[in-house]
């Protein structure tokens, strides 16, 4: 047991990775109801701009100061999300056709931009340098390595100013207002073109910068945004669509039970890397009410 | 009670707080067209839907034929004989017209999946029986020739006879018809009230919603009035015109010229 | 389907699928056989996804569940090749109704992304089977045992391949153009409307995936026996994913648009590679994407309006 505060930094650095990608779920799939599995591919871009910007071995060979690279994340991914939404969604949803086909035309993202990743920067795992080093850091008996306090600290960060953009300011009022009733939002006035826009844009950028958090831990690779997108999905649903704290207490549930599990459980190793799916099938079922009638509130 | 097709006694629903529809009465015979009217919000969606076994009731029971359906599925209600069509138009846009019609029917297809599979006369014969049928239908309810139109680009009235086709394919004894004149053509309302009068007339007990009381009232054999989930009267069309309360709950709620048109009929 | 005339078109096709075998050499041997196995898969996909409009990530799952019952039951169990065949689908049968029964509760997407688990959890299972499932190395070895005293070996497998590509789609059709065809749709296009018609959603749901499953499961079997060896990975998500991008290009909802698809999708590498390298993949994302604003119908849909265009 004595390496279970260093386990506690570990598995909450992963859950709030994971939380990061739920949160980018949550703020599309609320006022769209469009489940967007391209956020894992969108995290992966994150990773290889940082790759890009920080290090030499991808173009541009930058070696810039972090700053930097965290900047090229936002506003490449912020872009990115944007086009996404009005090449392939906004068609779709001003077509009126079911919330199946924007989610199809999604994977078909997805393809599209893992593909072009591998294109640009090839197929082997490129690494990116922590901007704090790889010095241990200890608060206390919890100790890890500076990027995990880093990773904490940041989504902390994120997480706080959403939640204050959705509780304090006119625009996340908007927000609240699409995802409850679309109609009704539109009709007061709200112009949802721009929500959605919107929506799509800062998915993607919290998307982004959960990849280039966690790529100098696992590296940046082209495989890297399925199980992301899977990770992220099962937080969604087990933190609950309905608030935004929900996507962070999903994430770290899910990282704790995963880490927890495969040191404690006398299970083969390899087995727990069922346990975001058992999780997610658990949850599927326990919670469809409660997925399934935020939906309805429309 | 006998001899009544369909009977709800003492039906009641609450939502919550709200009470929609209380100890409702009512009884409806083969050949028997009854209408449902009342102001909005009197109740008489809900009892519409309590009867077609889309919610169950809070209380009382309904019984067709008999046997009571309150609280079965909605498909099993349908097998036994009770069929339904829906206030907004709700084709299957993904088929033709002719396949449309054939879901109404669908209880009635006994073909097994070994018929199916070797093309089975039992199969085929059924098959070929309900096409003859569902082309009937279609020449019955106005809907013209063609069985293999595209659904999604009917116009509105054929979308309405469309309903009322898939709803009789399935044979019913019992159909429930929801606003089916809402949004039509005066030319549409008077071929459907000869439509309806002729599934009367072919022993199926109708009963339906409207608003609209120049087509109704001469159509109805009887009529139910509800005011606050209530029923406040009920009788002939002529009965219920001369009805003090009636016009009362019409002159108190948001139908404006009905008075009028009461008065005149 | 009526008549002696589609009973002589349906052999014609089968004799000239079959013929093919014995002119081709190895390599196209190759190619041909996983062609037909694609095409079983996106033909049973195709049922499920766009005439029962079940959007289900399960299919290559029970594929891989197919191949390694067969392969297990009669290899390393020892089992008589009927008994490991039967087996086999059984296995696929009961799992997908157990898998059925809970997920066709969920609505639209979460009945992917349930599937979508189970088929990982599935993948997961085989990975640590160690001696049983041969784990990440997967199972190798083996051969066709003789059926009945023969021996079915080079073109005549592939006419056996032939012939469960045509099983299939004779099932699929002949469900199609029956009540329960039409009450998959009718679930598909209006879940509320076909049960005011009778129709037992939850009853039929269950069925379309359970059968669509099983013959996953069979295509399963088929291709265990192509290069006799099978593996984990190829049962996973990215092959899950080319076969809904076959589905959707080729036209979901019609048994030629999943024919069609799957033939374009599986060979449109082969002459895309020395070109545009690993960019095909983009070109199907692109395409899905076209296929799904504009041409929703995929290019079955362009056939038909086409041919229907001539005919007036």
């Amino acid at each position: 047991m004595e390496d279970l505060p260093e386990l506690v930094v570990s598995a909450t650095a992963s859950g709030c990775i994971y939380a990061l990608v739920a949160l980018a779920y949550l703020l599309i799939l609320r006022p769209t109801s469009v489940i967007n599995f391209a956020v894992g591919e969108w995290a992966a871009t994150g990773a290889f701009i940082g790759v890009a910007v920080l290090t030499p071995l991808a173009w541009p060979r930058l070696e810039a100061p972090y700053w930097q690279a965290l900047v090229a994340v936002l506003v490449i991914l912020g872009v990115l999300g944007w086009l996404v939404e009005m090449a392939t969604v906004r068609p779709l949803i001003r077509r009126g056709s079911s919330v199946t086909s924007p989610i199809l035309a999604l994977l078909g993202v997805l393809v599209i931009i893992r593909e072009s990743l591998t294109i640009l920067f090839g197929a082997d795992p490129l690494p990116s340098p922590p901007p704090f080093g790889f010095k241990r850091v200890a608060f206390g008996p919890f100790a890890g390595a500076s990027q995990q306090f880093l990773i904490i600290g940041a989504t902390l960060a994120v997480f706080v100013a959403v939640w204050l953009f959705f509780e304090r300011t006119v625009w996340g009022r908007a927000f609240e207002a699409v995802a409850l009733n679309r109609r009704a939002a539109a009709l007061i006035g709200i112009n949802l073109r721009r929500v959605t826009a919107l929506a799509f844009a800062a998915g993607a950028m919290v998307a982004g910068l959960a990849g280039l958090l966690m790529s100098p831990l696992t590296s940046a690779h082209y495989m890297m945004g399925l199980p992301l997108a899977i990770q992220g999905f099962t937080a969604l649903v087990i933190g609950g669509v309905g608030r935004v704290e929900g996507a962070l207490l999903g994430g770290l549930v899910l990282a704790f039970v995963e880490q927890l599990g495969a040191r404690y459980l006398p299970i083969p190793s390899g087995l727990t890397l069922g346990f975001p799916f058992a999780l997610l099938i658990v949850f599927l079922f326990l919670r469809p009410g409660g997925l399934i009638a935020s939906r309805e509130a429309r | 009670m006998t001899g009544a097709l369909l009977a709800a006694s003492g039906l009641t629903k609450h939502f919550g707080g709200l009470t929609a529809v209380e100890g409702l009465e009512l009884e409806l015979l083969p050949g028997e067209i009854l209408a449902l009217i009342g102001p909005n919000g009197a109740g008489k969606t809900t009892t519409f839907n309590l009867i077609a076994g889309v919610f169950p009731p809070s209380a009382g029971s309904i019984t067709l034929d008999g046997v009571r359906i309150d609280g079965m599925p909605v498909h099993r209600i349908a097998a036994l004989g009770l069929m339904r069509t829906f206030q907004h138009n709700m084709p299957f846009a993904g088929m033709p017209l002719a396949d449309n019609i054939l879901v109404g029917r669908h209880t009635h297809f006994r073909a097994g999946l070994v018929d199916i599979l070797l093309g089975l006369r039992r199969f085929r014969e059924e098959e070929a029986a309900a096409r003859r049928r569902a082309a009937e239908l279609v020449t019955l309810v106005g809907l013209g020739d063609e069985v293999d139109r595209d659904v999604s680009t009917l116009p509105f009235g054929e979308g309405r006879l469309l309903e009322l086709a898939r709803a009789l394919a399935g044979e019913p004894r019992v159909i429930l018809l929801d606003e089916p004149a809402a949004g039509l053509t005066q030319p549409e309302m008077t071929r459907l009230a000869a439509t309806i009068r002729d599934i009367a007339a072919r022993g199926i007990a109708v009963l339906l919603i409207e608003h609209d009381m120049h087509f109704l009232l001469p159509l109805a054999h009887r009529v139910v009035v509800l005011n606050f989930g209530r029923k406040i009267a009920e009788g002939t069309p002529d009965e219920i015109a001369r009805n003090p309360e009636v016009i009362e709950a019409y002159l108190g709620g948001a139908v404006s010229g009905t008075t009028a048109r009461l008065g005149h009929a | 389907m009526r008549g002696a005339s589609s009973v002589l078109a349906w052999l014609a096709a089968i004799v000239a699928a079959s013929a093919l075998a014995f002119w081709l050499g190895g390599y196209a041997t190759d190619v041909y056989r996983k062609m037909l196995i694609w095409i079983a898969l996106a033909l049973s996909y195709n049922f499920l996804f766009g005439i029962a409009g079940q959007v289900a990530f399960s299919h290559f799952a029970f594929a891989g569940v197919g191949a390694y019952a067969v392969v297990i039951l009669a290899h390393k169990i020892g089992l008589p090749f009927g008994a490991a065949f039967i087996g086999a689908l059984a296995l696929c049968a009961l799992l997908s109704y157990i898998v059925a029964l809970p997920s066709t509760r969920l609505e639209g997407f979460y009945l992917a992304l349930a599937t979508l688990a189970f088929s990982q959890l599935v993948l997961v299972v085989i990975d640590e089977g160690g001696g049983l499932t041969g784990g990440t190395g997967g199972i190798a070895n083996y051969r066709l045992p003789d059926v009945l005293g023969y021996a079915i070996r080079g073109p005549w497998y592939t006419v056996l391949l032939v012939l469960l590509v045509a099983l299939t789609l004779w099932v699929l059709v002949r469900l199609d153009h029956s009540a329960f065809g039409r009450a998959c749709r009718a679930i598909r296009d209006n879940a509320v409307a076909a049960t005011a018609m009778g129709v037992d959603v939850r009853h039929v749901k269950v069925l379309a995936f359970t059968l669509t499953s099983t013959l996953a499961g069979l295509a399963g079997v088929g291709y265990a026996y192509v290069d006799n060896v099978i593996n984990p990975s190829v049962f996973g998500l990215e092959n899950m994913f080319l076969l809904l991008f076959m589905v959707i290009i080729g036209g979901s909802g019609s048994h030629l648009g999943a024919i069609i698809g799957a033939v374009l999708v599986y060979l449109a590498p082969f002459l895309l590679e020395p070109i545009v390298g690993h960019g095909f993949l983009v070109v199907f994302g692109v395409l899905v994407v076209l296929t799904i604003l504009f041409q929703p119908a995929g290019l079955a849909g362009l056939l038909a309006s086409r041919s229907a265009r001539h005919a007036t």
